[in-house]
């Protein structure tokens, strides 16, 4: 929330899905491979919730403006099963993530890394992106 | 069909088996697309991994347990309960049933073939992905269950239950021996109205009263009210069950249509879990092409934020 590492776009060229989907509403219908941020930021709300899991994290930039990323992943139920639980992320922890944009609402992002400032070494919730 | 079948099990027989520890096909992997996992009629019994996901929470396909004996309910049955993923059609029902690509498009009548067509156009028209239900015969890449409902007068109903895709609905299957009920007073409906049989060791499926509401598969294969399916459902080992499919459907297909899925048991330990689909939908929110509170779209989600 409050100092905060600038957020920054980059070009991020990678067949992503190695698995192909339906065009219509693949991933790359929802979200610009191409268009990678990454922030720091402070945790507002964890989101287990059906379909998908979502992660909110407040981005200050410089000017002391708040910018909320909502951060969507796969489905609670899968990220269980990998092991994660309701302790493993909490809102208030300051995090660093990187994730693609959505296409037209840009905050709308679908998260692809995430980890804590206290632990930069340990991925929270890895592979579990969205679909 | 048949012929095709075994073709393709002649082909996919000279394919190499999963290395030891693979899961088989995930995101990333250069696993063989389809591997022979038992005999059913004599024949081979192909394992498509078209997605690898389908089968994520599933046993290795080289563990032991694949291949041990089928267990029995206490009345003899095969116990068909699972959990299993996979077994089912989800991005080209042609293909993930044994065809050849375009093989089933082809056999579309040709106001089928058009609608197809226009909803394979479209951005976010597929029901499923609003959380309504993917009914016969799609399988998601989540597990699913056969529950056989037993009362005093034995085996009364199967209940199918998805941990997603059926809208928190289970479907049931009379297994009591009724009939369908009249056709010109059945009023179309999700899943249908399904009576069950034993075939010997075969569970037979037979659905009429469809509505035409749902999509084979995520590019829209089409189906009519006319459409009557027939699933054959064969447990040839503990880790495989089969699922024979029979599309007989005049107002879609030039002929009848015959397929094969193949399903796999879970993990021990792994159990269907709560999936409440409508509870906060946001597809389609950051691309831009639905708004919150579209139909179907989580319409208390926050634009952004809290």
């Amino acid at each position: 929330m409050r100092s905060t590492c600038g957020v920054i776009l980059a070009a991020f060229a990678v067949t992503y899905l190695t698995v192909p989907v339906a065009a219509h509403h693949g991933f790359d219908t929802e979200y610009d491979s191409n268009k990678t941020i990454t922030a720091t930021g402070v945790v507002s709300k964890v989101e287990w919730t059906n379909p998908h899991m979502h992660v909110y994290v407040d981005v200050t930039d410089g000017s002391g403006k708040v910018k909320t990323y909502n951060l969507e992943l796969t489905s609670p139920n899968a990220i269980q099963r990998q092991g994660w639980n309701k302790n493993d992320l909490l809102a208030g922890e300051r995090v660093t993530f990187k994730a693609h944009a959505g296409k037209v609402e840009e905050a709308r992002a679908a998260l692809d890394s995430l980890v804590k400032v206290s632990a930069p070494n340990q991925e929270i919730f890895k592979g579990q992106r969205p679909e | 069909m048949r012929k095709i079948l075994f073709v393709t099990a002649a082909i996919a027989a000279l394919l190499p088996s999963y290395p030891s520890g693979q899961q088989g096909g995930g995101r990333g992997q250069a696993g063989p697309r389809e591997v022979v996992v038992g005999q059913l009629a004599g024949k081979p019994v192909i394992q498509p991994v078209t997605r690898g996901v389908d089968y994520r929470d599933t046993i290795n396909p080289n563990d032991p347990a694949m291949n041990g004996p089928v267990p029995r309910l206490p009345d003899g049955h095969p116990d068909l309960t699972g959990p299993w993923e996979g077994g089912g059609s989800d991005n080209d029902i042609g293909v993930e049933g044994g065809l050849k690509p375009g093989e089933m498009d082809a056999l579309l009548l040709p106001a089928a073939r058009a609608l197809k067509a226009e909803r394979s156009k479209a951005i976010y028209g597929e029901p499923y992905i609003y959380c309504l239900p993917m009914s016969v015969p799609r399988i998601n890449p989540y597990p699913w269950k056969f529950v056989m409902g037993y009362t005093a007068k034995g085996l009364q109903y199967v209940y199918q239950l998805h941990e997603t895709g059926d809208a928190g609905a289970h479907r049931v299957i009379y297994m009591d021996g009724r009939p369908h009920p009249n056709p010109d007073t059945l009023i179309p409906s999700w899943w249908g109205h399904s009576i069950g049989r034993w075939d010997g060791d075969t569970l037979v499926i037979d659905t009429v009263g469809y509505n035409d509401k749902f999509w084979f598969d995520a590019p829209g294969t089409p189906h009519s009210e006319k459409l009557h399916t027939i699933e054959r459902w064969t447990r040839i080992s503990n880790g495989t069950l089969v699922n024979d499919f029979r599309i007989e459907d005049p107002g879609t297909f030039t002929r009848p249509v015959e397929l094969r899925f193949v399903a796999r048991i879970v993990k021990p330990g792994v159990e269907l879990m709560e999936y409440i689909c409508a509870e906060n939908n946001q597809i389609g929110l950051a691309g831009g092409y639905l708004k919150p509170g579209s139909p179907g779209i989580a319409g208390g989600a926050p634009p952004i934020g809290k």
